[in-house]
C-alpha cells in the first residue's frame, strides 16, 4: 500500500536576489513497510526532500500525499498532528535536549500527544531499555557517547508508533561500531512493519535498504529502476 | 493533541530553575517596581487611616463647625459672636442635625483651685450634645444635662488631665473646686482623647492633649454666673450622614451670611469636607508615585522582553526540535507566555515580601504609619502578571513564528 507520493515536487529557496533550486521536480512513491535508501551528492536536496516528506516544510509546487491526503490542504495544527504522530525523525546531529534527562526527551513527543505523565514515562522506559540505555535513564545526553545519543534519538522518534520513520544520516556522526548499532535497531525496527527513509553517503549503509533512491540536483537520478 | 496549562507551567518552571541566574536578574527590575508600588500605597494608606482616626477624634466624620473667620476684616463691621436668641434661631432652622452645641469660653476665668492647689484649664460653656458633636464620653460620673443648664447649675466636668492633676485619681466625681467667685462640683470626667500624628514623624505625641486639659461646664452658668456679656462664639452640629454634613454646611452658610447681612464673619467647615480634600491630596500623590512605578516597571518589562527574546534566540534549535516532534505554534508560544508570567510573578511575590520587610524597618525608622491590606498585594501581583502578559507577547510571538528547518540548521 502506497504511504508516500510526491508528484513533480520543487523547492526553490531565494537567497536575495539568486533563486536556488533545491529540488526540480521530485516525484517518488514509498510504500506502507518499505525501507528506502537516498542517496546523491552534497547539496543534490536530500534533506530538503525529508524536511517535505516530514511535513516540516512545504514545496514552492508539486503535490504531496501522505496517506493519501494532500498534505498542502491540511491546517498548521494538523500538520503538527501528523509530525507528533506519523512521523518520527532523526537528525545526523542527534537534535537531544540539552538540559532534559534523556528519559524527558523520550518522553517529549508523548508529552505534546496528550499522554498522561505517568503512561509516559512507561513507555519511555520501555523503549529505551530496548535500545540497551535502561541503566542511564536519568542521565542528561551531554553525558552520553555519540552513538548512545543517536539511540535516545531513535527512542524519541518512535515514542508515538509513527507509520513512516525518517532519518537524514543517522550514522554520519558515528564511527563504525556505534553506526552498526544504530543499523541493527533500523533492521529491526524494518522487521516489526516500519517505513524507513534513511539519507546516507554510504553505499554499504545504504545497500541494507530494499531500494535506492538517486538525486542529483533535485532531480531523481534512477526512478526507481534500482533496488 | 494540546498540552496542558499544567505542562506548560511544569515546562516554565524546570526553564527558570536550570537558569537561576538569568532569572534572578531578569526579575530584578520587576521586584523594584512592585517595592515602589507597595511602599507608596502603603504611606497613602497609613496618611489616610490617621486622617480618619483624626476625625473620629475630633467628632466623626459628620460633624459641621461654626468658627470666627479670621481672614475676615473686622474694621468693616460686625463682631465674630452670636447672642442667645441668634443661636435659638439657628438651631430651629435646621431641625435635621442630629446634635447641636453652642459654645462660649471663659477666657476670664480660667484657673481651678481645689485644697491650695490650682489648675489653669480652658473653660467652656456648652450644651448636653457637646458630648456627642465631640464624639467624646465620661469615663466617671456623668456629662451636663438639659437640667443643669435650665438651672444654670454649678457643675463642672474636667477633662482627663485637669481632674487627675487638680485632684487625683480617687474619688474625683463629687469634690468641689472653686472657679472665681464659684463653688463648682465635679459631676464628671471626660475620656482621655489622644490621637498620635504618626505622619508627622518623632515631633508626633499626642495631638490632643489639650483637649484632656479643658473642663466644661454649662452655658447657661457661664453667662449668668460668670460674665454676661458673654456671647456664643462657635458651633458645633452634627448631621445625619457625612454626605447630610456637606448639605448643611452650605446651608449654615447660607444662615449666617443672612444673619450677619452678608458679611463673612463666620467660617462653616465640615469633617467631610476635610476628608474630600486630603482624598483630593492622596489621589495626586497616588498619581505621581503610580506614574514613577509604571515607568520603573515599563523598564523592567523592556529589560525582561529583551533577556527573553535572547533567550528565544539562544534555544532556537530546542524549539525547532519540539516542532519537529509534534509541538503546535501555540504550545510553543504557551510555552514561553508562561515562561515570562511566572519570572514577573515571582518578581512581584518577592517585591512583596522584600518590600513589607522595607516597609517594616522605615516605618519604625520614620515613626510613620504604613498600612499593607490584601488589596495592595493582590494588585501588586496583578500588576506583574500584567507586566509578564504584555512583554512576554513578542518573544512568544517570535518564538512560536520560527521556521522549524532554519530552527534545526541553527547551532
Ligand atoms: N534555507 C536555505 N536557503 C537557501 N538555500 C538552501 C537552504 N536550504 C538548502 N538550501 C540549498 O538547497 C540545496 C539542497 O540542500 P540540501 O540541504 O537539501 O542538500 P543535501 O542533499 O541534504 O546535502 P548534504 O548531503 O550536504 O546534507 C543546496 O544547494 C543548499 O545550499
Ligand atoms: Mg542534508
Amino acid at each position: 500500500m502506497e504511504i508516500i507520493r510526491t508528484e513533480a515536487l520543487i523547492k526553490d529557496y531565494e537567497l536575495g536576489k539568486v533563486k536556488v533550486r533545491a529540488l526540480d521536480g521530485i516525484d517518488i512513491s514509498i510504500n506502507s513497510g518499505e525501507f528506502v535508501a537516498i542517496m546523491g551528492p552534497s547539496g543534490s536536496g536530500k534533506s530538503t526532500l525529508m524536511h517535505i516528506i516530514g511535513c516540516l516544510d512545504s514545496p514552492t509546487a508539486g503535490e504531496y500525499y501522505l496517506d493519501s491526503v494532500l498534505v498542502s490542504k491540511m491546517s498548521k495544527s494538523a500538520l503538527a498532528g501528523v509530525r507528533n504522530s506519523k512521523i518520527g525523525f532523526v537528525f545526523q546531529s542527534f537534535n537531544l535536549l540539552p538540559h532534559l534527562n534523556i528519559l524527558k526527551n523520550v518522553e517529549l513527543p508523548m508529552m505534546y500527544g496528550g499522554l498522561s505523565a505517568s503512561k509516559r514515562k512507561v513507555r519511555a522506559q520501555e523503549i529505551l531499555e530496548g535500545v540497551g540505555l535502561a541503566d542511564r535513564l536519568k542521565h542528561k545526553p551531554g553525558e552520553l557517547s555519540g552513538g548512545e545519543r543517536q539511540r535516545v534519538a531513535i527512542s524519541r522518534a518512535i515514542a508515538n508508533n509513527p507509520s513512516i520513520l525518517l532519518a537524514d544520516e543517522p550514522t554520519g556522526n558515528l564511527d563504525s561500531q556505534a553506526g552498526g548499532d544504530i543499523l541493527e535497531i533500523f533492521d529491526r525496527l524494518h522487521k516489526e512493519g516500519n517505513t524507513i527513509i534513511m539519507v546516507t553517503h554510504d553505499p554499504i549503509v545504504a545497500e541494507r535498504a530494499q531500494r535506492i533512491i538517486r538525486i542529483k540536483d533535485g532531480l531523481i537520478d534512477n526512478g526507481d529502476l534500482d533496488s | 493533541m494540546a498540552i496542558s496549562i499544567a505542562e506548560s507551567l511544569h515546562i516554565g518552571l524546570s526553564d527558570i530553575t536550570t537558569r537561576k541566574v538569568r532569572s534572578i536578574a531578569t526579575i530584578f527590575g520587576i521586584i523594584l517596581g512592585v517595592i515602589s508600588i507597595l511602599v507608596v500605597l502603603a504611606i497613602i494608606n497609613g496618611m489616610n487611616a490617621s486622617t480618619l482616626t483624626w476625625m473620629e477624634q475630633r467628632g466623626g466624620t459628620s460633624k459641621v463647625d461654626v468658627q470666627r473667620n479670621w481672614n475676615y476684616d473686622f474694621s468693616k463691621g460686625g463682631e465674630a459672636n452670636l447672642s442667645l436668641a441668634e443661636v435659638e434661631q439657628i438651631r430651629k432652622m435646621i431641625p435635621e442635625a442630629v446634635a447641636f452645641n453652642s459654645q462660649v469660653s471663659l477666657y476670664s476665668h480660667n484657673e481651678l483651685k481645689y485644697r491650695g492647689l490650682s489648675y489653669y484649664s480652658t473653660v467652656s460653656g456648652v450644651l448636653p450634645d457637646y458630648l456627642q458633636v465631640e464624639n467624646w464620653g465620661v469615663s466617671e460620673g456623668r456629662f451636663i444635662t438639659d437640667l443643669d443648664v435650665h438651672e444654670s447649675s454649678n457643675v463642672i466636668v474636667l477633662g482627663s488631665s485637669a481632674a487627675r492633676d487638680l485632684i487625683g485619681t480617687n474619688d474625683v466625681v463629687g469634690k468641689k473646686i472653686s472657679l472665681g467667685n464659684n463653688v463648682l462640683e465635679v459631676i464628671g470626667i471626660l475620656d482621655e482623647k489622644s490621637w498620635d500624628n504618626k505622619q508627622s514623624g518623632s515631633f508626633g505625641g499626642n495631638m490632643l492633649e489639650y483637649m484632656n486639659q479643658q473642663s466644661f461646664i454649662p452655658i447657661s452658668t457661664a453667662i449668668n454666673r460668670f460674665d454676661n456679656t458673654m456671647k456664643v462664639s462657635s458651633l458645633q452640629v452634627t448631621a445625619q450622614s457625612p454626605n447630610q454634613a456637606l448639605t448643611l454646611q452650605k446651608k449654615l452658610d447660607q444662615i449666617l451670611l443672612n444673619l450677619k447681612q452678608g458679611r463673612e464673619i463666620f467660617r462653616v467647615s465640615s469633617a467631610q469636607e476635610g476628608i474630600m480634600q486630603m482624598q483630593a491630596n492622596a489621589r495626586i500623590f497616588s498619581m505621581v508615585f503610580v506614574l514613577i512605578s509604571a515607568i520603573s516597571l515599563l523598564v523592567a518589562g523592556i529589560v525582561i522582553m529583551n533577556i527573553m527574546l535572547a533567550s528565544v534566540k539562544e534555544r532556537t534549535r530546542e524549539i525547532g526540535v519540539r516542532i519537529a516532534v509534534g509541538a503546535r505554534r501555540i504550545d510553543i508560544f504557551i510555552q514561553f507566555m508562561i515562561q515570562t508570567v511566572l519570572i514577573t510573578t515571582l518578581g512581584g511575590v518577592l517585591g512583596i515580601g522584600l518590600g513589607l520587610l522595607i516597609l517594616d524597618n522605615i516605618s519604625a525608622y520614620l515613626e510613620m504609619e504604613m498600612i499593607v491590606d490584601f488589596r495592595i498585594m493582590f494588585s501588586s501581583v496583578l500588576v506583574s502578571v500584567v507586566v509578564g502578559l504584555v512583554f512576554g507577547i513578542m518573544p512568544a510571538l517570535r518564538a512560536g513564528n520560527l521556521d522549524p528547518v532554519d530552527a534545526l540548521r541553527e547551532d
